[in-house]
Parts: C-alpha cells; structure tokens; sequence
C-alpha cells in the first residue's frame, strides 16, 4: 500500500585521504522509510548522524552503497541533476534557519517554486495557503532579521513545504528555538506528517523533540545501533527514548 | 592584552583586510601618479598645448580628492564594520569603551601607514611603467617627466595623513555612538525601506538641476570659459551624485514591484540581492560614473588631440601626397601605395608662368573641398565646370574658384607668383621651355601608409638638398607629423590621467563588490542546497553585476560625450572619431566586467562536486 521514500543499501562514508587514517563516518547503512513516516535519527555529536543526513539530502555523496530516494538512485547522479532533484523532491530545515536575510518572509518562501517558474498566480495562492497554515500570514513583507526565531523557524518549514517535496529533512530543527517555540513548531510537523502525509526525516540529539516521531533509529559510530517505534502515547515513548540513550551512555549530549 | 587579543583577531580576518589594504594602496598610488603631473609645472608648461592646462589639473585634482576623501571614508567604514562583532565582544566582556576606541584608533592609523608607505612606492613603479609604455606606443620623447617627484610624494602623504586622521576619529565617533548589542548583531541588518516621497522628489530635483547646469556649462564652454569650467567641475559630480542617491533605490523599487516577472526564477533572489545593498551602493556607483567620465574623457581628449594632427593634415590639402618629378626611387615608392585615385598632369613654366594642359585638366578631373574652410575638410566635391581658358593674371581670365583652388595648391614651391594658364595641347607643345610632370595620390586611409610617406619625404628633401635649394619639405605628412609633435605631450597626459581614473574605477568597483562577498557566500550555500543549479546561480551573479556596472557606465559616458564640448575652443571637432575612445572604453570596461564575475563567482560559489 505504501511505496518506500528512502531506500539506503550498505551505505559507507569514508573520510581521510591514501596516507591518512581512515574514519568511517557511516558504516554499512541500510534502512528504508516508506511514505507518510515521520522518522527521527539520534546519536550522539561525531556518531554520524548528520553526515548520513547530508547523504540523503544529496549535499554529500556515499562512498559505498546505493541511496534512493523516492524511487530515483541519487548516488548515479551529476552535480546540475541533484540540484534539480533537490529542487523539486526535497524540502530543508536547518538549525541557523537559513533564510535568505534580502528577501522578505514572503520572497523566501516563495523562492523554491519562482525556481521551478511555476506561474506567478499559482505562486502567490500557494505561498498564502501555506503561510496561513503555518501561523505567518501577517509577516509576509517583514525581512528576517526583524522577526523573532521562532517566526524564522515557520518560514524556514514554510519555505520547506511549499513545493510539496516527497521528503521533508530536519538538521535539528528545534536546535536555535526555546521550549515553546519549539513545542509549536513540532506540533506543526505532526501536523504536516499526518494531516498531508507528508514524510518527515529529522536528525535530533533532543529527546523530547524526537518523541514527536513515530520511529527512531539510534547511530553510534557510524552504525545504526538500535530502532524503536511508537506505539502509545507520547509521554510513555519519550520515557523509552530516555531509557536508550542512557543505555548507549548519551543521555548527556541533550543537554549539549 | 587587548592589544595581543586585537592583533590575533586581524589575523584571523587577513582576507578581508588584504582587500582593503589593496583598495587603499590603489588609490594612494594613482593619486601619486596624478600628482606627479599636477606639480611639474615644468613639464606642464613644455608640453601642453592648452594654456589654461594648469586649471585643468587644479579642477582634476579637485575632484579626485574628492573621489579618494569618499573612498577613504567607505573604506574605513568598512574597516569598523570588520571589528565591530569583535569589539562588541570585549566589551561584553567588560573591557572599557575608551580603550576599545583608542585600538580602533591606532588600528586605522596603522593601516592607513601601510597603505601609504605601500601605495607611494607603487605609485612610482605605476608612473615609471605608464610612463614608458606611452611614450613607446605614442612614439614621444618625454623630456622633464620625473616618476619619483619628491613635491608630489609630499602632497600625497600629507593629503592621505589628513584624510586618515579624520577617519580614524570619524570611526571613533560612531564606535562611541553604538551600543554594545548594536556592535554584536552588527552583522544582522534589515532592508531600510526607501527614502520617503517629497525627500526623493526634492534630491531628484536639486539632481536634475545640478546636472543640467553642469551640462549647459559644457555645452556653452567656449563662452563661458573659467567660470563654466569651475561651475560644471562642482555641478556635474553634485547632479550625478544627487541622482544616484534619489533614482536608483526607487528604481529598483520599481522593477521589484513588477510580481509577473519577479516570480519567475532568480530574479526574485537578483533584485533582493541589489536592492538589499544599493543604499550602500548608490554613492559608490555616482563615484564611479564620475571616474568613468573622468577617464574616458582623459583619453578621449588625448586622441581628439592626436585625431586633430589628422584633421590639420586633411585640411591642408585633398591629395596624400604630390611629387613634382618624380625620380626613380620616387616612383617605384609611388607604384608601391595603392592609391583609391591617383592623377598625373603635365607643365612647363616659362618667365613664372606655369602652362597646364587643357585636355588632361579635362579628363582627369580632381577633387577639392566644397568650402574652403577648416569645419567642413572631409566634405569633397569632384570639379565639374569647364578649366579655366586663359591665365590667373591678365584681363582675359575668367575666374573658377574651384580650378583656382586646386592649381594653386598644385604649384611648386619655387613658382612664388602662382600664375598660371591652360592651354590646350598643341599650344602646350609649341612652348619651348621643359615639360615637368607632376604626380597627385589620395589613398583611402591617410594613417596606414605612414611609413611611405616618410620615406617619400626623405626622398624629396634628399631632391631639394642635391639642388642646393633652401626649401624644406612641406608635404601633408609634414603638417601631420609637426602638430603632433606639438600636441604629443597633451596626448601623453591624457592618456596617462585616463588610465590613471580607469584604475581608480577599476579599484573603487572591485573594492566594493570584494567587501560584500563574505556575506553573499552563506546566501549562496543556502540557495545551493535548496536545490539551484550551480549555473543558475552564475546567471544570477552576471545579472546582478551588469545592473551595477550598467548605471554608472552609462552616466558616465553621457558625461564624457556633453563633456567633449569642453575642447571645442582648442580643437578644430573635438567629436571626431568620438567612437574611437568609446569603443576603447567599452571594450575595457567589459573586461573589466567579465574579470570581475568570474572573481566573484569563485569566491562565493562552492565548488564543483
């Protein structure tokens, strides 16, 4: 019934050129994520886990091992390619935001779609729906830098969305934002996740944001180490999630 | 401490200061090299064929203080805007603001002794290499032309030691003026809206009327002299600079608010770009235009100067060349041009009288000048009325103008009187004394055959020196070759003076544009990584950079086009050829255009994956 959106086969990420020591970053990765899923990644800092983000989002390339992302293998692709690929499948939060501080709230989230030359009505419809979702219809003419970051983080996921991408990533979204702008944006994503079906893949070392997933893979050393998924409510999957961290000697990096 | 501390946080921004060190040192060095011209008097006065040359170089210094005084500010700007984040954090830390002013201080003066030390010595190198390369390229002697001219070092460093002084306090002033949140989140900074209406109708007014009267001033030089040379220096940079400020913010308002086209691709992301820093950009851009105008107008001048050496020639005679009995070595020369009409008449000169021949007058016809007047040279006519029966002196002559003219300047130089008559054949044959011939050449372009009619002249004095005769050459090569001689070492200084503002140009747009690439690199990354193409992100850069070299280039040779009026009371048509230097201009201008993308787009995409 559901089609898989990421399929990683023994990927391997290796860093360290002929005479310097090898470091695996990634180490024989597999796992698949099929539509609709909202999928959190943990580890601790240096397990991994952003390099094998990189690795999905095309920004960095696999040594080894086959990526594909709704259907199409990435690791067979030119540099011009994924850019398009990018553009058209993929939506980005990052954790600095990454709004483009010369364009206003509504230019930026605009951008992704202007990029496709999608017709400027169609544009203008979309951009309003999506910020009226989002809770920011009223900053569309303000720039960046005079909103506060929790705005910055719903343009951020605005600009993300607008082009219905097959696959939302999170670089530690909640990462620059207080608990209640954090909590909202969260919130935001379930919202996305299960009212849109839209998949969301987010890298956290933040327990309380990852127990808004419904599965949860854990990385250490570049291996996927453990794989929990939820099954009752939240509370009692953020207690689970405590439990395994500790167990994988982590708990600490939240607090990082 | 701080001072350790202040001196490891240089380090770590080396690039940046690197870009300002390099934008300071240019403008030292070319205002030296200017300088170097303005006070020798002595070379002035020997090679200059404008007496009023010294005014010309008060009113270039003038404004190429003023240019360098605008520049130096930015420049120091940029220098606090380097530190700000810096200093802001020591002070958060609980150093003291009059300390972190007093390192702002010795920072700047610091630099600005660098540059200074730097920029003379390169300037000297600048003068000594510009020097030769133009005296080659314009094959002139320069006698009294001193590269290391210690007045003009002293100018410079005693200029360049006031205007860092000022900036330095000027930077000190506004460090004490902010606050310790405003230096930390100095780097963050939202789109100031454009100024408000009745300001900008007002600057664009107060613009409009600032250049119109500078214009009218350059229109009107020839009557207006001194006072219009002053009035349109002060006006004509005051419009431009007034129009920039008013115009450009609100044009780009203009195009951005056109939503059809902005949504479409980049364009969003190019005009947020320029719009997001053309209040920056705007008084940079009028400096530019002005050192546009400056430049192109110097070089435009100097080879209005060298197309006048032309312009006398052609107006002396029609014909490139006439020989008077050609020998052989004359001859074979002669066969060697290719001419576009080449005539060759028979006389014989009996008691000062010269005989031509009617039926040769008839079948080759010539052509002379419609007036004979220096404006109008390049208009020729072919004479059709019948030759002149009859001679140049006694009642039976009627008079031709037009055959008048042009047997007159066919006579030799040993013939004083210039009478003439035309007879036809066989009368010509019946006279006793010798036929003499004379050959007469136009080719299709004077320039190109140099070479030959030097040798043609050489040829011909070797004639006069072997007949023992007190004439010199006088050709239409020879009246080329002395008015150059004389204009020479105007062209040389316009030439010098237009490389000189070019590379000021050159320097004030790439500091510019340098100093804003740190920023655009995250802008870039980010837009990579959502997922434009590395080529549409190039294409982004073109565009943005041609809209910012577009403006002042254009300004700037309007100026340079109303501004050729300027040399109307010393140059028979300051305007011809005015493509010439034009072309020039645009060619290097779009070099300069084309290096500058590619330098931007190395620094601020990433590279290929």
């Amino acid at each position: 019934m559901t089609k898989p959106v990421i399929d990683i086969r023994q990927v391997s990420k290796l860093y360290g050129g002929k005479h310097e020591n090898k470091v695996y970053a990634l180490n024989n990765v597999s796992f698949t994520m099929v539509e609709g899923e909202f999928i959190g990644i943990m580890g601790a800092s240096g397990s991994g886990k952003t390099t094998l983000l990189n690795v999905i989002s095309t920004l960095d390339q696999a040594t080894e091992g086959t990526v594909m992302i709704a259907g199409t293998d990435i690791t067979r692709m030119k540099s011009g390619q994924l850019s398009d690929f990018r553009a058209k499948q993929l939506g980005f939060i990052f954790q600095d935001f990454n709004l483009l501080d010369n364009l206003t709230v509504h230019d930026n989230i605009a951008l992704p779609l202007s990029l496709q030359d999608v017709p400027a009505a169609e544009i203008k419809q979309k951009v309003k729906h999506v910020m009226e979702n989002l809770g920011i219809a009223e900053l569309a003419d303000k720039y960046p830098a005079t909103i506060s970051g929790g705005q910055r983080q719903r343009t951020a996921a605005a600009r993300a969305i607008v082009h219905e991408p097959a696959l939302l990533l999170g670089d530690e979204p909640t990462g620059a934002l207080d608990s209640k702008n954090a909590t909202s944006l969260l919130e935001t994503m379930k919202k996305l996740n299960e009212e849109q079906n839209i998949s969301i893949l987010m890298v956290t070392h933040d327990a309380m944001s990852a127990s808004y997933c419904r599965r949860i893979l854990f990385i250490q050393d570049g291996r996927l180490v453990k794989e929990i998924v939820r099954l009752g409510p939240r509370e009692s999957f953020y207690q689970e999630i405590l439990g395994v961290l500790s167990e994988y000697g982590s708990a600490r990096s939240s607090g990082e | 401490m701080l001072i350790q501390l202040a001196v490891s946080g240089m380090r770590s921004k080396l690039k940046d200061y690197i870009v300002l060190l390099a934008g300071l040192v240019m403008s030292i060095a070319i205002f030296y090299m200017f300088q170097t011209m303005a006070w020798n008097t002595g070379f002035i006065k020997e090679n200059a064929v404008i007496n009023s040359i010294r005014l010309v170089y008060g009113v270039g210094s003038f404004l190429l203080a003023l240019v360098t005084f605008f520049y130096i500010l930015y420049a120091n700007g940029f220098l606090l805007s380097l530190r700000q984040r810096e200093f802001g954090l020591y002070m958060m830390l609980g150093a003291r603001k009059e300390k972190i002013g007093r390192l702002m201080l010795i920072e700047t003066i610091v630099v600005g002794v660098c540059s200074l030390v730097i920029g003379t010595v390169l300037g000297v190198l600048l003068s000594v290499v510009v020097g030769h390369l133009m005296s080659n390229i314009l094959e002139i002697e320069l006698s009294g032309y001193y590269p290391l001219y210690w007045p003009a070092v002293l100018f410079t460093c005693l200029f360049f030691g006031v205007l860092f002084l000022i900036s330095a306090v000027w930077n000190r002033l506004r460090l004490a003026r902010r606050q310790v949140l405003q230096l930390l989140n100095g780097n963050m900074q939202a789109d100031r809206p454009a100024r408000g209406g009745a300001a900008r109708v007002l600057m664009t007014i107060a613009g409009c009327i600032s250049l119109g009267i500078g214009y009218f001033c350059l229109v009107f030089m020839e009557q207006l002299r001194e006072l219009g040379l002053l009035t349109a220096t002060v006006m004509t940079p005051l419009g431009t600079y007034l129009l920039f400020m008013a115009l450009l913010p609100a044009l780009l308002d203009r195009l951005k608010k056109n939503e059809k086209r902005m949504l479409r691709g980049m364009k969003s992301f190019t005009f947020g770009q320029l719009s997001f820093r053309i209040h920056g950009l705007t008084k940079m851009l009028a400096t530019v235009a002005m050192l546009i105008a400056l430049g192109a107008g110097a070089i435009a001048g100097g080879l209005a100067f060298m197309n006048n050496a032309l312009v006398a020639a052609e107006s002396s005679s029609v014909y490139d060349t006439q020989v008077h009995n050609p020998n052989q070595e004359q001859l074979r020369l002669l066969n060697s041009i290719t001419f576009t009409e080449r005539l060759e008449y028979h006389y014989k000169v009996d008691h000062e009288m010269l005989y031509f021949v009617q039926e040769e007058l008839e079948s080759q016809r010539p052509l002379i000048k419609e007036e004979y007047n220096s404006k109008s040279w390049n208009r020729l006519i072919r004479i059709q009325g019948p030759p002149p029966a009859g001679s140049s002196w006694n009642g039976d002559y009627s008079p031709d103008p037009q055959w008048n003219q042009f047997l007159l300047d066919m006579t030799p130089n040993d013939q004083p009187y210039g009478e003439y008559r035309v007879v036809n054949k066989q009368q010509f044959e019946e006279l006793a004394s010798k036929e003499q011939r004379i050959v007469l050449g136009k080719t299709a372009d004077f320039l190109s055959y140099k070479a030959k009619w030097r040798e043609l002249d050489r040829l011909e004095q070797e004639k006069l020196d072997a007949a023992q005769s007190n004439w010199t050459v006088y050709s239409k090569f020879s009246i080329y070759e002395n008015y150059l001689g004389i204009a020479s070492g105007t062209v040389f200084m316009g030439f010098f003076l237009g490389i000189a503002f070019l590379t000021m140009m050159a320097s004030c747009l790439m500091f510019k544009i340098l100093t804003g690439a740190a920023k655009d690199i995250q802008r870039y990354q980010m837009l990579r990584k959502i997922g434009v193409r590395r080529e549409r992100l190039a294409g982004s850069i073109r565009h943005e950079l041609l809209l910012v070299f577009l403006f002042p280039g254009l300004a700037g040779l309007s100026h340079v086009l109303v501004g050729m009026n300027l040399f109307s009371f010393i140059l028979v048509e300051p305007y011809y050829r005015i493509w010439v230097p034009v072309a020039i201009f645009t060619m290097i201008y779009s070099v300069y255009y084309l290096i500058t993308v590619n330098l931007y787009q190395r620094i601020v995409l990433p590279g290929k994956e």
